[in-house]
């Protein structure tokens, strides 16, 4: 039995932030998470940090929300956040007015903007679509969700405070109708972590409904389905953003070697259950291409899906329910935070984390916006250099990443699962999506005897089942010819089992 | 301005196949090709269809299958043919219509071919035979264990060559004096089990020499276990049809992608590159398209549709693109398996109405080559047949 003060479930931005919040004001805390850190809307999400440019016209609290933690995160987070600035274009057609409130509400809400020529974006942005009649530059910048993540654990592991991954919340622990603890599983081993709290958040987005029920409480919430395409390449050094009421495929934002463009809005009722259909990817990608019309031709190596937990309403289009916050307090010792945003994700933490100390009746004030995150230090970026000087021990072709960036990770988190370790070294993020890295990888983790060659085998499958929900959306061109290369050498070469060995 | 009698699409099995019985029969012969092609990419076994055997196989295609094209004998000649012309090179290939073999691969599971090359000709037939399986210190592209894991009675031990690429490992077993290391490692493990599995990486060259070598010290059969692209045996496979595609008196134009086309009503006239500081124009009689799929290059998708990239012969499209694939990733039955070009009996391409163009290999609707499993063997039987059709056609 583990004994903290505070249970957070989820390990999202929300989560991990509250985490790093406790941490800094020395409160005890644990937290689990059913998946890998920024499993959910966290890291399926453009990696946009707003500048509050797109909510400004239709939410201008939310879009001075955006603006002040812009300026926090870029300041605390140097080594997650990419200053790249953005543009907002306007189309031939795109309407006038729109760019007229676009631009007073800017001024209302204290966003700095600048309207500048079609030559001069241009200039700026050498891909985009000549035809644009001119474009607001925007302090867009672009982030790192999972590097976030891990960021704010690293306070919360300095100051002593627990995290379990690959742990689902099987039971919340009740006593004369108080919530008192939970009961976790870890999808390894099996085995069951019992953890006694005296407050539980639960900061599990889209889940959130179904984690409150397990107290016997429930979070009315919307789920929309935003679904996203990354290209092979980075397209455009700016995030680049349509002048227009909000709506599909118009925003694209560049993230290290990739441009992520997206998101379609469509409800949802089962956050495990969500599915992309061809014509989804057809959408983003032809919108994009109106601002970037080399998103065409351009190589869509997936297309994968994140669940918005909105606060429930009225209205029928999700775009228009508020992207703000709330934080519901369900009398028992649980408290559900939902909605918001990733650029919002410290300050939901932080009132959190005030609501927390108030119950506590403890005084210490929130230093999140001051303190830069810890362990930004040994980020070392991209260090091709150092990459390539060990050239003959490449596991993964596309990203550069070596037997021993992987047997690192494998070593740091005794992870079983190929996901973390894409999450942690980029492996089978490339053009391949991981066709060649793969079979690799889970042979260096039988090697350390990690996995049984069993579990490998299971695993396999699993991953290229999963990768080809992902993939399959965007299949023409050259990537769905090397997805045919892939699938010759699975089935092919390697002969593996079409149906499951009984 | 150069005069063949036969323009050759493509330099994989097909396409050497079908060039080296026109240049066998006199005719002037040329491939033209854009790179190398996916027969190094394969295992180098000539799958050409699953069953207990392949006579038994090809009997349950579809009828809209491409193989069913080709009378029995047809096949018989193409594979006796091939077998003869590999032996003469000394990469022997055994097995036959009769009964399909078994070849271990690197996942630990049996692939089921036709034809295999000799130095997986020992290769276990079942889960239940004692192998000892060799690797090498930081090979990437191998693990035992996914082998050990389906072989109660294996063990393994581990060699260190200094490389650790299959082509890096392989240029060593060239080397006389690497070889002699190797086996006298090998000899000091003191080896229980009675044969002996090395992935495949036993030269590029002599190989068959380098096995036996082995196997001679070590007295017990050796086999080699195909895995990941780029593979040895493929390569060597390729290296092979090359050679007796030149030795046939054959021509290759290597980087020669075909750019465009000239035709006079029924007839293509010749095929023109880009390529600067070569013929940038080829002229012939006759043309075979062997330019494989989409792998290989002679099919492109669209977002729209699937096109065919030389001569822009109609395709068959399986339906709209959201139907391309099935959910099941490991069904082997998406419907762009057999997306390709229709052919009819004389391996002319349905459709586009011209006499001398013929077409054979990986490109050819309703091949669906994992699914029956006929990947190399449909080429080299198709490319036999497109050859034998294109001489009747020149004479």
């Amino acid at each position: 039995m583990i004994k903290t003060d505070v249970i957070i479930i989820g390990g999202g931005a929300t989560g991990c932030g509250i985490a790093r919040d406790l941490a800094l004001r020395g409160i005890p805390h644990c937290l689990i998470e059913k998946g890998d850190y920024a499993a959910g809307a966290t890291g399926a999400c453009h990696g946009l940090l707003h500048s509050g440019g797109r909510y400004v016209v239709s939410d201008p609290v939310a879009a001075k929300e955006c603006y002040d933690e812009n300026l926090i995160l870029r300041r605390i987070g140097e080594k997650c956040v990419e200053r790249t600035g953005g543009l907002f274009v306007r189309l031939p057609g795109d309407s006038k007015r729109y760019r007229e409130r676009f631009l007073r509400s800017c001024d209302d809400v204290g966003i700095p903007v600048e309207v500048i020529s079609a030559s001069r974006a241009l200039d700026l942005a050498p891909n985009l679509n000549p035809e644009i009649e001119e474009a607001v530059r925007v302090p867009d910048c672009s982030i790192d969700p999972f590097r976030l993540c891990m960021l704010n654990m690293k306070t919360s592991e300095i100051k002593g405070g627990l995290s379990f991954i690959r742990h689902r919340v099987i039971e919340i622990v009740k006593s004369r109708g108080r919530c008192i603890g939970v009961k976790a599983q870890s999808a390894v081993t099996g085995e069951i972590q019992e953890i006694s709290g005296n407050i539980l958040v639960n900061a599990t987005g889209a889940w959130a409904d179904i984690v409150a029920r397990m107290a016997g409480s429930e979070v009315p919430m919307t789920l929309s389905k935003g679904s996203l395409v990354i290209t092979n390449h980075r397209l455009t050094d700016m995030v680049i953003n349509r002048l227009r009421p909000s709506s599909d495929g118009d925003i694209i934002v560049p993230n290290e070697a990739v441009c992520l463009a997206g998101t379609t809005s469509l409800p949802v009722e089962d956050p495990d259950h969500i599915r992309i259909e061809p014509a989804e990817a057809d959408v983003i990608v032809t919108e994009a291409g109106k601002m970037i019309p080399h998103f065409n031709q351009t190589r869509i190596i997936r297309a994968f899906s994140g669940v918005r937990p909105l606060l429930k309403s009225q209205k029928l289009d999700s775009r228009e329910i508020t992207r703000g916050f709330q934080i519901i307090d369900h009398g028992n010792g649980l408290y559900s935070i939902v909605g918001g945003k990733l650029t919002t994700y410290r300050l939901m933490a932080e009132k959190m984390v005030d609501t927390i100390m108030e119950a506590f009746n403890l005084k210490r004030e929130c230093e999140t916006a001051e303190k830069p995150l810890d362990g930004q230090e040994e980020l070392s970026g991209y260090p091709l250099s150092k990459r390539l000087a060990d050239m003959n021990n490449i596991l993964c072709e596309c990203e550069l990443v070596t037997r021993a960036d992987v047997e690192r990770v494998i070593r740091q988190t005794a992870t079983r699962h190929v996901g973390d370790i894409s999450h942690r070294t980029r492996l089978g993020m490339g053009p391949c999506q991981g066709g060649y890295c793969t079979f690799r990888a889970l042979g260096v983790m039988q090697d350390q005897r990690l996995l049984s060659p069993e579990e490998s085998m299971q695993a396999l499958r699993e991953f290229l089942q999963r990768r080809f929900r992902g993939i399959r959306q965007t299949l023409w061109g050259d990537q769905l010819r090397s997805e045919q290369l892939v699938e010759y050498i699975y089935l092919g070469i390697l002969a593996m089992e079409r149906e499951k060995p009984t | 301005m150069i005069e063949y009698d036969v323009i050759v699409i493509g330099a994989g099995v097909a396409g050497f196949t079908a060039g080296a019985d026109l240049a066998g029969k006199g005719y002037k012969v040329a491939v033209v090709t854009t790179g190398e092609p996916t027969v190094c990419l394969s295992t180098g076994c000539i799958d050409l269809c699953a069953g207990p055997s392949a006579r038994e196989g090809l009997e349950a295609l579809p009828d809209e299958h491409p193989l069913r094209r080709l009378s029995l004998a047809d096949m018989e000649a193409a594979l006796n043919g091939f077998k003869k012309t590999m032996d003469d090179l000394a990469l022997t290939y055994t097995g036959g219509l009769d009964v399909n073999r078994k070849v271990l691969s690197a996942l630990g599971s049996f692939k089921t071919t036709c034809l295999v090359p000799d130095t997986m000709a020992a290769s276990p037939q079942t889960n239940d035979e004692a192998i000892h399986i060799v690797t090498f210190e930081g090979l990437k592209d191998f693990y035992p264990a996914y082998i050990l894991s389906r072989f109660p009675q294996a063990s393994f031990s581990v060699y260190d060559a200094g490389a650790s690429t299959t082509m890096g490992i392989a240029s060593r077993f060239e080397q006389g004096l690497f070889r002699e290391a190797f086996v006298a490692w090998l000899e000091g493990q003191r080896i229980r089990e009675n044969k002996i599995g090395i992935p495949a990486v036993l030269g590029l060259e002599d190989t068959q020499g380098v096995l036996r070598e082995i196997e001679y010290h070590l007295e017990r059969p050796v086999f080699e276990v195909p895995t990941l692209p780029p593979s040895m045996p493929g390569r060597r496979l390729f290296n092979a049809l090359k050679a007796h595609f030149r030795n046939q008196g054959g021509d290759i134009y290597w980087s020669w992608p075909v750019a465009g086309v000239e035709k006079t009503g029924h007839l293509v006239e010749a095929v023109f590159t880009p390529t600067d500081g070569k013929p940038n124009s080829l002229n012939a009689r006759a043309f075979i398209l062997a330019s494989g799929s989409f792998v290989g290059g002679g099919l492109t998708a669209t977002r729209e549709t699937i096109v065919e990239n030389i001569f822009h012969l109609p395709v068959f499209v399986p339906s709209a693109r959201a139907g391309w694939f099935e959910d099941n990733y490991f069904s082997a039955n998406h419907a762009i398996s057999r997306a390709g070009v229709l052919a009819d009996s004389s391996f002319r391409p349905e459709g586009a109405g011209f006499e001398n163009v013929f077409v054979c290999g990986g490109i050819l609707a309703h091949a669906q080559i994992l699914k029956f499993g006929c990947g190399n063997g449909l080429s080299l039987t198709t490319g036999y047949a497109a050859a034998k059709a294109c001489a009747e056609y020149l004479s």
